[in-house]
């Protein structure tokens, strides 16, 4: 059942699509669309097409959480500023296609359809029929093939091909125009995951999404304008070379002229004191009834500098719905305050994995003998044995989540089952003890302090980033546990870019992040693959053996290169085959304990909603994680102010 | 004294050259770069970037060359009166610089002003009236002020006009000037926002001047001349005002040129507690995130400003005390 829901996950955008698309088209003539107000008065005074000419011809049809919405209203949110220009892509989720709000299946947003080949070689994306960009400037299948042509296969723009292009062989695969709204995607080997890659080529982190609004971009390109021209107006704006100039032209939270495909479009930039959208007049999406989405005119993202302050004026009920900055341990005074600030507050947990979870550095050679005693599995399983997680869970996530292992949610179809997602979780220091001392280290000092071969204390210093506020916490509850087991313990709160960089130089011992990659462990940079750079300092030296084809580093345990051998077949095979391989991963993952978790399913990562009491259409359940863009895959075009 | 002022002056550049290279050795000593700070944003939002993607843009930005290149481009930029690009913003330094100044110079002047017409007539009075109740009280209410960071009552008074008369104190103005251009409207909006941040800000340099004001005018009401002149008949505060006071003025003016860069560079955490928009948070936010040329920026105007300030305090002084000339 659970696994059903899930394998639909690369194929799911086919059978939503065609439902979807016979609705739109059959069933109301064209004058049954419906606009906003502020858009039917410049249609009236003709500045503007009437709506059922800016709609595809076969738009989007959104469903409505709970009913069909009233038009108007400001969206107040709050931005800490350009970096965190990701704010406006969860917002507005700009995607060929994008998850579901569950985040189990991949439906179609901009495009109409995807269809596979049979051997999963071969795509075919379908865009609508009509469908223009925020400036009334047609959409189609040329747009795809300039990102393709000019940007991705541009030295300059894109020195090196994302992961998700290429074949297993390291082939680009080849993307062709079959017509105007159809582009063909041909890939070397099968590539199941194709569309949960697709689903992300939104333009997030800076980089460029699969679809360029060609007929404006080819003005900052040297291919369609003179190179000295294009150098001439970087210069003036200040930039170093072309390629910065063409970056900087192409974001949309650096440039309100770029015209978007989204519900909102901004109207002034990232780098402003407030960061507004407005409703694209253009955009390919109605609701059952043919009102034209989105049903709220304006976005206000509001600047602020400190995230405390932001806080402050979340509990003051100043935005209508953020999840954003709001900090957790803000929790009970946001409760608190709900009834005067008109809000409510409400939880969505993350996507499994585990919000704070240890990594032992398996590969440690500072000190040989500790790096020896961390890389045993039984050692590791100790430490974790020996951690109280229900006193972390209560003082550090006030009562929220549950002790867990860093493995999927219960709720998704790579969850390895009960067993292994409380493997090792149960608080049992006996069998801490036992197990420590079967692996010799039965000699203590006079601290109770086991003693390594060497007659030295076996020491473990933990690095701690105050990301999250609350893991420093964490770090020391764990370390009162494990020096209680006659393990010495050091908690060293460190800047985090010092952190990064021991980290990256196989410095560290051990340290606590979150792993929140466990949906996805085959896209994106997923902590469970050696060989992505090193997000948890699990094992630094395999991935320069990796790196260096061997020659370097240190080779991988034979269960790590299982793993390895998992991810790159999972990427190939059929979704069915794909789940049993995942399921196994994740066996494997928590048999080894590679990563202790302590606890996970907390609101921790932007899980605290607050929301206006007027705020309407939102999802009482909703999958939240980075690559399904929360709030993004809510459908925000849909959320509506009740009057 | 135009020489003096001309030899001053060409020392400035042979000192802004000095401070320039120490500014960008202290920006770039902390461990990593304006990538790694982004990268850390990222993870801390549950995304990531790829080493090949972070070798690209470090290579864009011009992160990976060494560090006396990239002293030596910067200073090159900053010879041409160009401060660069920013790495966060990707928007000129100059630009980012200059939508902030006008604020951030209306605020500065708005408290140095409160400062000084709150700070001279209790200094006045205190030393008038010693050990009287009045003076009892103004010496509590200064020592408070000066004991008290002012980040510290910036965030009490935000909480108690929260709490009890449910304003939100943040920011210079409300949600509906913010982004609109200047107009009457918006300047009222602006004056009723900008009062307490600029109380916050002067209220520990008001304690301060008053205190000091107090102690020199003490001195002087008790030197001979003082008792000559009251001897003589002269009016009690027209007697005060004209010499007493004009000589405990001194040592105060000898300060003023540190209060140029020091209303900048002191409102960083008020401001950024506030969150207001001037210079302050821009600069927090760059040496948070190492967008090391817009920092860098930022430092040297305060170090040009600290150099104008100390010269513009020498020359107010030897206008206002005819005893002061330059040694030759």
């Amino acid at each position: 059942m659970r696994s059903s829901g899930f394998i639909r996950l690369s194929v799911a955008g086919l059978a939503v699509a065609a439902s979807l698309g016979f609705a739109g088209s059959a069933s109301w003539a064209q004058d049954k669309y419906k606009d906003a107000p502020s858009l039917a008065d410049q249609v009236k005074a003709g500045k503007l097409p009437p709506v059922s000419q800016r709609l595809p011809e076969n738009p989007l049809v959104v469903p409505v959480v709970d009913s069909v919405g009233q038009y108007g209203g400001v969206w107040r949110r709050a931005f800490l500023g350009p970096a965190d220009s990701n704010n406006y892509v969860r917002v507005v989720y700009d995607a060929l296609f994008r998850f579901s709000p569950d985040g189990a299946k991949i439906e179609p947003k901009i495009a109409e359809s995807a269809e596979p080949s049979a051997d999963y070689k071969v795509w075919t994306i379908k865009l609508r029929k009509g469908s223009k960009w925020s400036d009334g400037q047609s959409f189609g299948a040329d747009d795809i093939l300039f990102w393709y042509n000019d940007v991705l296969m541009n030295k300059e723009l894109t020195p090196t091909l994302p992961g998700w292009i290429k074949s297993p062989d390291g082939t680009a695969a080849k993307v062709e125009k079959v017509d105007d709204n159809t582009v063909r995607f041909t890939y070397a080997a099968p590539a199941t995951l194709f569309l949960t890659a697709v689903a992300n080529q939104d333009g997030a982190d800076r980089t460029y999404a699969m679809f360029l609004p060609a007929h404006y971009l080819k003005k900052f390109h040297p291919t369609y304008t003179p190179k000295a021209d294009i150098e001439k107006m970087a210069q003036a704006a200040g930039f170093k070379s072309w390629t910065e100039l063409f970056a900087n032209k192409n974001a949309p939270p650096e440039n309100p002229e770029r015209p978007t495909m989204a519900a909102w479009a901004p109207t002034s930039r990232a780098s402003d004191p407030v960061f507004t959208l407005k409703r694209n007049p253009y955009f390919i999406g109605v609701d059952k009834d043919g009102n034209q989405l989105p049903y709220i005119d304006e976005v206000r993202f509001t600047y602020f500098a400190d995230v405390q302050a932001l806080n402050l004026q979340a509990i003051a009920g100043n935005f209508d719905f953020q999840a954003r900055h709001i900090i957790m341990t803000n929790y009970p005074v946001l409760k608190e305050q709900e009834k005067a600030g008109k809000y409510k507050v409400i939880t969505w947990p993350t996507f499994g994995g585990s919000d704070a979870a240890l990594a032992i550095n398996q590969t440690y050679t500072a000190d040989p003998e500790m790096g020896k005693v961390m890389a045993n599995k039984d050692f590791r399983i100790a430490l974790s044995l020996a951690i109280n997680r229900d006193q972390i869970k209560e003082s550090v996530f006030l009562g929220l989540g549950e002790p867990r292992q860093p493995v999927p949610a219960p709720w998704h179809p790579y969850y390895p089952g009960d067993e292994y997602a409380k493997k090792f979780t149960d608080y049992d220091k006996d069998k801490a003890n036992k197990l420590l001392d079967g692996i010799g280290l039965t000699k203590k000092d006079g601290n109770g302090i086991r003693l390594l071969p060497n007659g030295k204390p076996a020491t473990i210093e933990i690095s701690v980033v105050p990301a999250f506020a609350s893991w420093p916490d964490v770090a020391l509850l764990v370390s009162k546990d494990w020096e209680a087991v006659g393990i010495k313990t050091i908690v060293q709160i460190r800047e985090r870019a010092l952190h990064f960089k021991m980290r990256d130089s196989n410095e560290l011992m051990a340290e606590i992040w979150n792993e929140d990659t466990t949906a996805f462990p085959y896209t994106g940079n997923a902590k469970v693959d050696p060989r992505n750079s090193p997000i948890m300092t699990i094992g630094p030296a395999w991935l320069r053996w990796y790196a260096t084809g061997g020659k370097e580093g240190a080779e991988p345990t034979p269960e790590m290169k299982r793993i390895v051998e998992i991810v790159d077949k999972a990427r190939t095979v059929p979704p069915e085959e794909q789940v049993k391989l995942s399921q196994e991963l994740y066996r494997i993952w928590a048999d080894n304990m590679f990563e202790i978790g302590t606890v996970g399913l907390t609101p921790m990562v932007q899980g605290v909603v607050v929301m206006n009491n007027k705020f309407r259409n939102v999802p009482a359940k909703m999958g939240n994680d980075w690559p399904l863009r929360s709030p993004g895959n809510a459908r925000t075009e849909q959320f509506y102010f009740a009057k | 004294m135009t020489r003096y002022i001309l030899q001053r002056l060409a020392l400035l550049p042979l000192l802004m050259l000095v401070y320039s290279f120490v500014i960008f050795a202290i920006i770039q000593a902390p461990p990593g770069d304006f990538l790694t700070a982004y990268v850390a944003t990222l993870a801390s939002s549950g995304s990531s970037l790829s080493a090949e993607q972070i070798a690209a843009m470090r290579a864009q930005y011009g992160l990976d060359q060494p560090f006396f290149i990239q002293y030596l481009l910067w200073l090159q930029h900053l010879i041409h009166g160009d401060f660069g690009l920013s790495l966060e913003y990707q928007r000129p330094n100059a630009e980012l610089i200059g939508d902030v100044l006008g604020l951030t110079l209306a605020l500065a002047l708005f408290s140095f002003v409160l400062t000084w017409v709150l700070a001279i007539p209790a200094g006045i009075y205190s030393a008038t009236h010693p050990r009287s109740i009045g003076d009892h009280v103004l010496t509590i209410v200064n020592y408070v002020g000066v004991a008290t960071p002012n980040f510290m009552l910036a965030l009490v008074l935000m909480w108690v006009a929260f709490a009890y008369f449910d304003i939100s104190v943040t920011g210079l103005f409300s949600p509906d000037y913010v982004d609109k251009p200047w107009s009457f409207g918006r300047f009222i909006d602006l004056l009723q926002h900008i009062w307490l941040p600029a109380l916050v800000l002067g209220i520990a340099g008001t304690a301060r001047l008053s205190r000091i004001m107090r102690a020199n005018l003490l001195d002087e009401l008790n030197k001979p001349y003082v008792v000559t002149a009251r001897a003589k008949g002269m009016k009690e505060w027209r007697l005060v005002l004209r010499y007493p006071v004009r000589l405990a003025f001194n040592p105060l003016v000898s300060t003023i040129g540190w209060y140029l860069p020091l209303l900048f560079s002191g409102s960083l955490i008020v401001a950024t507690v506030m969150n207001l928009p001037n210079i302050g948070p821009l600069l927090l936010r760059a040496l948070v995130n190492q967008d090391m040329y817009l920092a860098g920026g930022i430092l040297l105007i305060y170090s040009f400003l600290t150099v104008v300030g100390t010269l513009l305090s020498d020359v107010a002084l030897a206008l206002i005390d005819p005893r002061i000339r330059v040694e030759r």
